[in-house]
């Protein structure tokens, strides 16, 4: 653990892990996770959207489970496992692939903070069902798509992993 | 952009350490955050000093001599996945999963639900939404425009688990400088939004002990979409044992929740929409929630029976 520096003008020494390196930077206690992954690490993969918790675009695990880092302070992390969309494996690669497929992005802000919710609970939950992945998407929102083609590329993404090989655009 | 005001940040390793922060001008407990941290953005807060549980040792659930104990840093998620509360508490279980989103559940903790700020329209809006209204009388402002000729402040009671935990029976242990207490979660809260929780500063919440003896409890939360929003009535209901009486307590309509009791469900009904006064604090109209009091505890009341 490290000691704060600074700690008088509110700073602190900040030590995670981020798509598996280790991370170290002084930033103040104010600082939300998500503006340390992309103001202090330049990482821009998490969205900023509505800043106050309700729309999931920020969402990032941390030990694996999904949190929203627009209200997550980055000291609160501090020693953790973060993994962003930039740290993307086979994983969400397989579920991107379904969403390039069914259309299922479209300004594309709302897709990192869905894929790694989606990623995650197919990790718990490999052939999810549609009840299972509506609940889950109830963590984010999308303005762009109506749902329906990320609820298709969701479905063929659960369906793949459960080893049903997807049978193409017959959604419809 | 709504950034955080500035603060200083501790996270103290004993839970009498963070007691003592917490008896310091200016200082608030955060857990998950989910509420306190927007709240802090819309500057509703603006604390010096942060004491983060983090490091309390207070996640966990255990089950002894007929009793959950579940650690107040237990995130909702948790709490809802347990086997014990699936198999014996499944009305808490209910209520863990309709809190937000499932990702806020993985982030939110029992006892911040319990510690839950009151919620009004005209509270829970960014600095220069309420600026622009000339504030209200819970932050910043003299007059409260739900009721503006009204005695007080009447931001609603909104802590989803607290109407099932009320009706099981669950007491909420603190800790402080002074010792600890054990504080039932029937007997925690008063009826006005400034000063809803009955406690001191420095009080911790370290932990709620939930009777697992068979009680059947029911939840229902009325909503306008079925994730992320809070609710616009909050019902949990009680089937009565050996011939008593029906029992259900109503929240996110008054800044504490009420309890009825009555010979049968439909009296229950009654007697809970005659108790309920909701006003407009949420943008529904508050005549439609009153009516919708009626009917959340007949429907819960009805599955129990068909249970």
């Amino acid at each position: 653990m490290s000691d704060s520096t600074n700690e008088a003008a509110g700073e602190r020494v900040v030590a995670l892990t981020v798509n598996g390196d280790s991370v170290r930077r002084l930033c103040p206690s104010s600082r939300t996770l998500l503006d340390f992954l992309r103001v202090d690490l330049g990482l821009n993969g998490s969205k900023h959207g509505c800043d106050v918790g309700d729309c999931g675009a920020c969402t990032v695990l941390v030990d694996g489970i999904p949190r929203l880092s627009c209200i997550t302070l980055a000291v609160e992390v501090e020693g953790l496992a973060v993994r962003t969309i930039e740290g993307a494996g086979p994983d969400e690669a397989r579920i991107v692939a379904a969403f390039d497929e069914h259309v299922a992005s479209q300004c594309g802000y709302c897709t990192p903070g869905i894929v790694l919710c989606l990623s995650h609970l197919y990790s718990e939950d490999p052939a999810a069902d549609d009840e299972a992945i509506r609940q889950a998407l109830g963590s984010n929102i999308c303005r762009c798509t109506g749902y329906t083609k990320i609820l298709a590329a969701a479905r063929a993404a659960s369906q793949r992993e459960a080893s049903q090989p997807a049978q193409g655009g017959s959604d419809e | 952009m709504l950034p955080l005001p500035t603060f200083e940040y501790a996270a103290p390793t004993t839970v009498l350490e963070a007691s003592r922060l917490l008896g310091t001008p200016g200082s608030r407990l955060v857990a998950g955050g989910t509420d306190l941290l927007v709240s802090m953005k819309h500057r509703l807060f603006e604390p010096r000093l942060l004491v983060s549980t983090r490091r309390l040792g207070l996640r966990g659930v255990s089950v002894a001599d007929g009793v959950l104990s579940v650690g107040a840093g237990t995130t909702l998620r948790e709490v809802a996945r347990h086997p014990t509360v699936l198999e014996h508490l499944p009305s808490l279980a209910a209520a863990c999963r309709t809190v937000a989103t499932p990702t806020i559940q993985g982030m939110a903790t029992l006892g911040g639900n319990l510690m839950l700020d009151t919620r009004c329209l005209y509270y829970n809006q960014p600095a220069g939404w309420r600026a622009s209204l000339g504030y209200c009388l819970k932050r910043e402002g003299t007059v409260c425009h739900v009721a503006p000729k009204g005695r007080g402040c009447y931001a609603a009671h909104s802590a989803d688990t607290v109407p099932a935990l009320w009706l099981l029976g669950a007491e909420a242990e603190f800790v402080s400088v002074r010792g600890v207490r054990r504080i039932p979660v029937s007997s925690m809260y008063h009826d006005d939004g400034m000063a809803w929780l009955r406690l001191e500063p420095d009080d911790v919440l370290t932990a709620v002990h939930v009777p697992l003896a068979g009680r059947a409890v029911g939840h229902r939360k009325l909503r306008t979409r079925q994730a992320i929003d809070y609710a616009l009535v909050l019902v949990a209901v009680r089937a009565p044992v050996d011939g008593g009486l029906w029992s259900a307590v109503v929240s996110s309509v008054s800044p504490s929740p009420i309890f009825v009791e009555a010979a049968t469900p439909a009296d229950l009904a009654e007697a809970a929409f005659r108790a309920c006064q909701p006003l407009s604090t949420h943008l529904p109209a508050a005549t439609w929630r009153k009516k919708m009091v009626r009917v959340e505890v007949a429907r819960a009341a009805a599955a129990l029976t068909s249970a």
